[in-house]
């Protein structure tokens, strides 16, 4: 069965950008969803479970610190993978959110084989 | 000592690893004397706080910025890259930018709490931060087709 993925920024454009270079990197997702924060991603949650959510830390509404805390108390996002997308990249930080339930890290600017190294462990 | 710091470096020095990272293109510094863009420009500006307060910006001519969102798109086509998408793609150039000083700044003044990027659009653009802030500016080419200025206003903390 093919994996699913939401991608959740406030840039439109990041998320296009992230979109690319995830199929850059060779990873194929049968179904990908995008939110522009942590609200609109915890909406679109209702409607159906992602594996992977690949997240960024600084957007309004709902930040993505918040949005791990509130993904982890979801009983059927248990498998969800989150990997964290951000500018952001402070050692506390990275400790911190993977302790709230984050599976990975990815600092922009990134790669494709950034993505290829942090999500390919999560696709089998 | 802030001065002491290389400010300037640390903001080529990002600059260069995003556009090298994640538009494509190579930027070198220029010695074009230090004046604002001509004609209609993009800024986009990330304002932080902490150990240090300020603002870092980049601002260019709107077909540079055009460029600069066809390559992060990936897209052939300037009639395929809307103005949201130009300006938002400049924001996000400035947030990584900042980002990668961000991680230069946490290891010799300390931690900066960022904002998320603002875009501003318009004719001679300029930053202000009062007279007690100092003010790095480079100006750098890009392929050798098009200048943008790299702007960093900050000062120490006042708390």
């Amino acid at each position: 069965m093919g994996k699913s993925l939401m991608i959740v920024d406030d840039s439109a454009t990041m998320r296009k950008i992230i979109m690319r270079t995830v199929r850059m990197s060779g990873l194929e997702f049968d179904r990908t969803e995008e939110a522009g924060n942590g609200v609109e991603a915890l909406e679109k949650l209702k409607g159906g479970v992602v594996d992977i959510i690949l997240c960024d830390i600084n957007m309004p509404e709902m930040c993505g610190t918040d949005l791990v805390k509130r993904v982890r108390q979801i009983p059927d996002c248990n498998g969800t993978k989150i990997i964290m997308v951000s500018t952001e990249s402070s050692q506390e930080l990275i400790d911190s959110v993977i302790a709230d339930g984050a599976n990975g890290f990815i600092c922009k600017p990134f790669t494709p084989e950034k993505f290829q190294e942090k999500l390919s462990p999560f696709m089998n | 000592m802030i001065e002491q710091l290389g400010i300037k470096e640390i903001v080529l020095e990002s600059a260069k690893e995003v556009f090298e990272t994640m538009i494509f293109m190579d930027i070198t510094e220029t010695a074009e004397p230090d004046s604002d863009i001509e004609g209609w420009a993009i800024l986009g500006l990330i304002t932080f706080r902490g150990a240090m307060e300020g603002c870092l910006a980049i601002c260019c001519s709107t077909p540079c910025a055009q460029t600069i969102s066809m390559n992060m798109l990936g897209i052939d086509s300037a009639e395929q890259v809307s103005e949201a998408d130009t300006c938002d793609a400049i924001g996000e150039v400035a947030n990584m930018i900042v980002g990668r000083v961000k991680k230069h700044l946490a290891e010799t003044v300390g931690n900066i709490e960022i904002s998320i990027p603002s875009v501003v659009n318009g004719r001679e653009i300029k930053n202000n931060l009062g007279n007690d802030a100092e003010l790095v500016t480079a100006k750098v080419n890009i392929e050798d087709k098009y200048v943008a200025k790299l702007s960093m206003l900050y000062r120490k903390s006042s708390k």
